[in-house]
């Protein structure tokens, strides 16, 4: 196990450079940056951890000063601005050899103004510095006495990042697309958000917003309404005609192919048509049906189908080809695109619903549905859906939520879910479940379907269900649901649709061409191992691992999207499409499919993370997070009634949101 | 209500006010230096932190919104000093040439070290000097004085919207810089020089003109155009040497180009000093007896009628009074008109007749207030600054929605939610069109209308006809882009509906007019409480003063109608021509550089017995006058102007005339009693308690009641004809304001002249591309017999088949080409 040298991380000393017996730390950072340099030392915005006593730590905080100073402060504020300054003059005039105590004591005394800065950016810069005056004061003295030179004993590597931008899988800076609201200039919110997200009006409505939970608004009162600022500035550019501003680079000779005009695939083509690539989106949907499970997974009363089209057109407008109606493996097949493109990227999605393993189901009953995602697609282009009266939907998930709230709009007359855990445990956000309810949907949670029940015409008439109850703990501690004996009964319906989840369709893959397959069925992507302290191999949320090319086994052909990470979620593919578009990138430019110092130290810190729930943040709590408006009552959800149902924010409503924000940006840097 | 304490006195304030706020209310004051209300709060300099008990770090009171029961302490020893501290940051590096700053003597930043105690310095970094930016026009930026307040970005992007500066780079680095580096372009209001609390952003004109606290600073309102922003001379030796508006001003120191940088025009060389008789200059005695002769011979050989005059909304009401007392008093003539007859004037009948109103219905605060902003055919830009900060500040901080309907993309446009770029002539199509919009969708005000309006259904019968389709057809526009128009103005709280120019100059702007009161009243816009009204917008200070006066030949002051009424302005020019009207006296304007048809007018001047031009410059109508009389302009005299939303404002002199020009209200009275053989002697005082006691409601600084009835009955005037009308032949010229001047004053100034020095016509890339021609080629524009060659500005501003010119430029005077009833004209356009 590495031997962390010195640590203040956290505001925890551990000091083991006199070599007595070692005090334990450990933190979630890997051994290596990149799987080959050694991590010599972490320094940010809770401390100092030094891994190799051949640091310099005087050094290091100097030169982290002068990159928050000349990088990143943004100057908004005195204390910052000139703090920061003052504080890169005096840790520079030290290791320069120009340097005094009296050094030593300004920046102490910086340490304490510069709690008075606007954010935290300067603020937490000082805390790094602090410590090292502190607990380095002799390395200091030496380069005060003329004892110590500097060395260029290592490379230093920073990272400008927030809680909120860190948790964000596109990683988009939303700090700074907030202070944009707050300033009255929803046009550059925008282009902030453009930066990192392309389908910012979809964004905007249906994100999870894992940001939210990683907001140290939160440790005050409530996180900051980030998803719906993202909607109000998206929302800014079309109520007011505005034409978007990208302008992509000159165009280039090296074209790519892409598999599915969904985030993953539109996300792709965005980026690489902004540096010039000729893209080519292929799509097995017809024209006006773009998106993929944005379009067919996410019913317009949530995405407005309009809204979507416009950020395809937009797209379009590019330079992006998108050729319909066409699907990979049956219209044209892989190698054929692998041969006219110089690279292809694969993104066809997860549209393939799951079995739910219940009596009855393969027999090709009426009335019972493919899947939930064939349901919302059927419905979503106007096509019979086979749907009845009596609709029943089972699983938990947000594709069981919109197909009993699509059931409703398609002109069901009860729409029932059966989920067979408890309310709070349904993986769907909370708040669809509650428009589920308002709507009218009946919830039967915690039972378990076991059989179909149908008709002598094998007509679909109801649902047997078993109650279920937790049981005893399993060997992981875990309670899970169990049948209740004898607690069997009938939920009549003339429709069931399964909607417990989806995994890719892969098939369109031949098996011979080198393009590995995991046994989830998603696609194989290329990694660079980073391992903790103890050993152990760095994963993502998915149980991937952490840091990967995304390029297939296969040269030239990358993945992203559902289909290489699993299914998830429309910012977590476009974070990951975006990734790939940059490597797609240097490999069509430089043959090498690799990653940047600032992509390493970007994986590293979401693995870290940045946020600390246990921070205790100074701040008057007097205003309360905003809520959008929204339509309610049942007739929102009325027959053929689709009209949106959130109504987003008014824009002095946004801006007085934005004013919440803390702006928590903070600078890491490593020592390799 | 919110209940807090504040240095242990307890005070109940509005939900989301600030602590700032709160300590105020209560007395207290906390230091800033970065906050300025008008803006949103930067929070930037850390001056006001206070102490919140139960939060461990100081706030910033400015932008800290209050919360009940949290007690405040803003004086602490602890809070002293961290606010010196951050004093002494400020202080880093910043140059000490305060000796020789223009800032030197008014600089928050001096007073706040003052006031801070801050009287030492702990702190010190390497010095980077950052280069002075002497090479914008008008405004110099030392970025070495900059404290980043941020005030004048905040100022140019939330109240004057324009983008123009922005805060660029990084750390020590960072300085406020034009967005791409170039020299500045921009509206040049210079509201940022006004909020800049250093000497970062000085005035050049103004630099090295003297210190601040050595010149007389003289409280009165700007003489340009009908906002009537209040402002402050500042004079040293009798000379205007800049304009200040203060933020507790009714425009809260905002202010234009031509209000804060136009009075250059005062100081200009080419004023009129003497007057002038046949060519000579001689003294006023002669000057006067020779006008006073010449009237009287006229009177006596051809009888009062034929003699006619202009007014000028250039000129007091005092003035406007006296001019039109001297017509019909001592002269005995009605024949009396102005430039409002070029469409001010029907316009204002229109609304007199319709809804009582001799201008707007409301204060143009009313406007702030507005729940969605209809502005059609104006260029509020060019034609009244200060109301378009208003309508900004309605769409962008009172989430107004904003409908523009205009035949350019004037400024505007990227604050509407729907812009009606609409062909000329389909004016009155486009509003018939939103009308039966409004009410076939049901967005009509149902309890205005159903309170107040007469005969709803027989609009709704006449307007059954509209079709939309039509409209929009004729209108270059889609049925979509109107449904959506009306829909977006529907259902508001409160409505503002505001017109300018190009609808008052329009064909068939009468009916225009009317459709569009209808407009207005269908949707609420009138007779509310909470915002919104009905704003005819003029160029012009002094339009509506110069009616309520009786300068026009049909109405006496106060609205009154004469016993018979005088000939009208083209009646004057006619009667010039057939040899009826034999003398003619023009007060404050030059009909031939500003009126359409200028070289028919300049041939009939040619025929006059008599031509009296009394004006402060020498206009190209004074080349043929017989008598000049030199007189003052609005700094230089005292006196009221009344906006048009009824604000009778008094203005105080604040400089000396030069040479012998004296104020026209002096020189009017004295020729008034040569006339009458009288010696009553006068002052703009005693002149408005005439006024007032004939005028209701008049008086100096007063506000004129609304003449829009707030109960009972109003109806709607039906037209039966509907249909839109045939659309002209291309290409048209359109003639107008721009922003960097009013009227022809500003070719006067060479602060203006510094920034648009000549005239230009803007032409679509398609016709341009048509005609061969690239932006500055020379183009020959024609009508009938006239023709003016400018230069082309290539630029989809302008749609294909329109051109636009601006109207100020008596070198390149597109308003010959005009016809009397229209601001637009078939042209010829070709290669010059």
């Amino acid at each position: 196990m590495a031997q962390v040298v010195f640590s203040s991380w956290g505001g925890t000393v551990v000091d083991n450079r006199a070599g007595s017996e070692a005090k334990d730390a450990s933190f979630r950072l890997p051994t290596t940056l990149d799987g080959d340099r050694a991590l010599a030392a972490f320094m940010g915005w809770d401390g100092i951890i030094v891994f190799d006593k051949g640091v310099d730590v005087p050094a290091m905080a100097a030169e982290y000063m002068k990159r928050v100073q000349t990088l990143y402060c943004c100057g908004k504020c005195t204390p910052g601005k000139k703090g920061t300054r003052v504080l890169m003059d005096a840790l520079a005039a030290i290791v320069e050899g120009r340097g005094t105590e009296a050094h030593l004591d300004t920046i102490t005394d910086l340490g304490d103004l510069l709690a008075n800065c606007k954010c935290t950016l300067c603020q937490s810069s000082t805390v790094p510095v602090i410590d090292a005056v502190k607990h380095f004061r002799d390395d200091f003295l030496a380069y005060i006495n003329g004892a110590q030179k500097p060395t260029a004993s290592h490379r230093y590597i920073e990272k400008y990042t927030a809680p909120c931008m860190d948790r964000c899988p596109a990683h988009i800076d939303i700090p700074a697309y907030i202070e944009a609201i707050k300033e009255y200039r929803f046009d550059e919110s925008l282009h902030v958000i453009r930066e990192n997200m392309p389908l910012a009006s979809v964004c905007g409505r249906v994100c999870p917003h894992p940001c939210e939970t990683h907001c140290r608004r939160k440790n005050v009162d409530d996180s900051i309404n980030i998803m719906v600022l993202k909607r109000s500035a998206s929302d800014y550019e079309w109520m007011h005609n505005v034409a978007p501003p990208m302008k992509p680079q000159s165009r280039k000779n090296k074209t790519v192919a892409i598999v599915g005009a969904g985030p993953a695939g539109l996300a792709c083509a965005y980026y690489l048509a902004l540096e010039g690539y000729p893209c080519t989106i292929y799509e097995a949907l017809p024209e006006g049906y773009g998106g993929g499970m944005i379009a067919v997974g996410i019913p317009p009363y949530r995405q407005p189908r309009h809204l979507l089209q416009r950020d395809i057109d937009i797209i379009a407008s590019m330079g992006v080809e998108i050729i319909y109606n066409t699907r990979i493996g049956v219209d044209i097949s892989l190698e054929e695109l692998k041969s006219k493109y110089n690279a292809v990227f694969l993104a066809p999605g997860a549209h393939r619903s799951k079995p739910m393993g219940v009596e009855g189901e393969d027999k090709g009953y009426k009335g019972f549905l493919r899947g939930g995602i064939d349901f919302l697609r059927e419905a979503y282009m106007g096509r019979p859906t086979g749907m009845g009266k009596k609709v029943v939907v089972v699983g938990g998930g947000n594709t069981a939520i919109d197909c009993v709230r699509v059931a409703l709009r398609e002109g069901a007359e009860e729409s029932v879910l059966l989920y067979r855990r408890s309310r709070k445990e349904m993986p769907a956000d909370v708040w669809e479940v509650d428009g589920a309810d308002e709507e009218g949907v009946r919830f039967e949670f915690q039972v378990l379907p076991t059989r179909i029940i149908v008709d002598q015409n094998e007509q679909v008439t109801g649902v047997e269900c078993v109650r279920m109850a937790l049981g005893e703990p399993d060997a992981s501690g875990r309670r899970r649901p169990e049948p209740v004996p004898g607690s069997e009964f009938v939920v009549e319906c003339d429709t069931v649709i399964p909607a417990i989840g989806q995994d890719p369709d892969l098939s369109f893959i031949p098996e011979k061409m080198g393009i590995d397959i995991t046994k989830w069925n998603t696609v194989v992507t290329k990694y660079i191992p980073l391992k903790d302290a103890a050993g152990k191999d760095l994963k993502d949320g998915m149980g991937n691992p952490l840091v990967r090319t995304l390029i297939t086994d296969l040269d030239g052909v990358f993945a992203g999207g559902d289909a290489e990470i699993g299914p998830l979620t429309v910012v977590a593919c476009i974070g990951n499409a975006h990734r790939a578009a940059r490597v797609i990138q240097r490999w069509l430019e430089e043959g090498k499919a690799y990653l940047t110092d600032d992509e390493f130290m970007e994986d590293i810190l979401t693995n870290l993370p940045v946020y600390d729930k246990g921070e205790a943040v100074p701040w008057l709590d007097s205003v309360e997070r905003a809520h959008q408006a929204e339509v309610h009552g049942r007739e929102r959800a009325s027959k053929g009634n689709y009209q949106e149902v959130e109504l987003g924010f008014a824009d002095s409503q946004a801006i007085r949101e934005a004013e919440r924000c803390l702006r928590c940006y903070r600078v890491a840097m490593a020592a390799v | 209500m919110v209940s807090l304490t504040i240095d242990g006195k307890d005070i109940s304030v509005a939900k989301g006010s600030t602590i700032l706020e709160a300590a105020a209310q209560l007395g207290i004051t906390i230091p800033t230096l970065c906050w300025l209300k008008k803006v949103s709060p930067t929070g930037a300099c850390r001056v006001c932190a206070v102490e919140v008990e139960g939060v461990d770090r100081p706030m910033t009171a400015c932008n800290t919104p209050v919360k009940d029961g949290i007690k405040v302490t803003t004086q602490s020893e602890k809070l002293s000093r961290i606010r010196q501290k951050i004093m002494e940051l400020m202080l880093v590096n910043h140059p000490l040439d305060c000796p020789v700053c223009d800032a030197g003597g008014e600089c928050d930043l001096q007073n706040s070290c003052y006031g801070l105690g801050a009287s030492r310095q702990e702190y010190s970094a390497l010095l980077e000097r950052r280069e002075i930016r002497y090479n914008w026009p008008l405004i110099e930026s030392d970025p070495n004085r900059c404290i980043l307040c941020e005030k004048c970005v905040k100022v140019d992007h939330e109240v004057v919207g324009c983008d123009a500066i922005a805060v660029v780079n990084r750390g020590e680095a960072t300085i406020i810089d034009t967005v791409d580096g170039q020299p500045l372009n921009c509206e040049f209001c210079g509201n940022c020089v006004g909020a800049c609390p250093t000497g970062t952003l000085i005035s050049k004109p103004f630099k090295f003109r003297g210190r601040p606290w050595a010149f007389t600073v003289t409280k009165s309102v700007c003489a340009f155009c009908s906002t009537g922003c209040q402002i402050e001379y500042h004079t040293r030796n009798g000379r205007v040497e800049r304009v200040t508006s203060d933020d507790n001003n009714f425009n809260s120191g905002n202010l234009c180009i031509n209000g804060r940088f136009g009075y250059s025009y005062i100081n200009s060389a080419d004023r009129l000093t003497q007057p002038m008789v046949r060519g000579e200059k001689v003294d006023w005695n002669a000057a006067m007896g020779a006008a006073a002769t010449g009237l009287k011979e006229i009177v006596a050989k051809y009888g009062p009628d034929a003699v006619a005059g202009f007014g000028s909304p250039r000129v007091t009401n005092e003035e406007n009074y006296l001019f039109q007392k001297l017509f019909r008093n001592a002269i005995g003539s009605g024949n009396i008109d102005s430039e409002a007859r070029l469409g001010f004037a029907q316009a204002q009948r229109v609304l007199r007749e319709r809804v009582g109103l001799q201008g707007a219905s409301a204060t143009i605060d009313a406007i702030d207030r507005a729940g969605a902003v209809l502005v059609f055919g104006c260029d509020l830009n060019a034609e009244a600054t200060g109301i378009e900060y208003r309508v900004i500040k309605a769409a962008t901080k009172n989430d107004a929605k904003l409908v523009l309907a205009n035949m350019r993309d004037v400024k505007l446009k990227k604050f509407a939610n729907s812009h009606l770029k609409y062909r000329p002539g389909s004016e009155l199509a486009i509003i018939n069109a939103l009308t039966w919009v409004v009410l076939d969708e049901g967005l009509q005000d149902n309890d205005f209308v159903s309170g107040r309006i007469a005969n709803l259904t027989e609009l709704t019968a006449a307007l059954s006809t509209v079709s939309v389709a039509d409209a929009a057809v004729a209108a270059g526009l889609s049925e979509a882009d109107l449904r959506a128009a009306a829909r977006l103005l529907g259902k508001k709280k409160s409505v503002a509906v505001l017109f300018g120019a190009d609808l008052m100059r329009s064909s068939g702007a009468v009916e225009a007019v009317t459709a569009l009161a209808n407009l207005a009243l269908v949707l609420g816009a009138l007779g509310k409480e909470t915002g919104g009204g009905l704003f005819p917008v003029y160029e012009k200070t002094n339009i509506r003063g110069l009616l309520d006066m009786g300068v026009a030949p049909d109405t006496l002051p106060g609205y009154g109608a004469p016993s018979v009424s005088g000939k009208d302005l083209w009646q004057i020019i006619e009667g010039i021509e057939q040899g009826s009207v034999k003398a003619l006296y023009l007060l404050g304007c030059d009909p031939v550089a500003s009126f359409p048809e200028g070289e028919r007018i300049r041939a009939a001047l040619g025929k006059l017995e008599l031509l009296i031009v009394q004006d402060p410059f020498p206009g190209e109508s004074a080349k043929q006058a017989h008598i000049v009389l030199p007189s003052s302009v609005a700094a230089e005299k005292s006196g009221t102007f009344t906006t048009i939303d009824g604000r009778v404002q008094s203005i105080a002199k604040a400089a000396n005339p030069p040479g012998e020009a004296r104020e026209d209200w002096d020189i009017l009275t004295e020729l008034c009693n040569r006339l009458t053989s009288e010696s009553r002697p006068a002052s703009p005082a005693s002149i408005m308690a005439e006024i007032a006691a004939l005028v209701p409601g008049y008086g100096a600084d007063v506000v004129l009641p609304a003449g829009f009835p707030s109960a009972g009955p109003v109806s709607l005037a039906v037209s039966k004809d509907v249909r839109p009308a045939q659309p002209q032949q291309a290409p048209l010229l359109l003639a107008g304001a721009i922003l960097y001047h009013s009227g022809t004053t500003t070719t006067w100034s060479e602060n203006n002249l510094e920034i648009v020095p000549a005239g230009y016509v803007e032409i679509h890339p398609d016709d341009a591309a048509r005609l061969g021609v690239s932006d500055g080629s020379s183009l020959r524009i024609s009508a009938g017999v006239v023709s003016v060659n400018a230069p082309a500005r290539v630029s989809d501003k302008v749609q294909p088949g329109l051109l636009f010119a601006p109207s100020h430029f008596r070198a390149m005077n597109v308003n010959a080409l005009l016809g009397k009833g229209a601001g637009v004209v078939p042209v010829k356009v070709e290669k010059a």
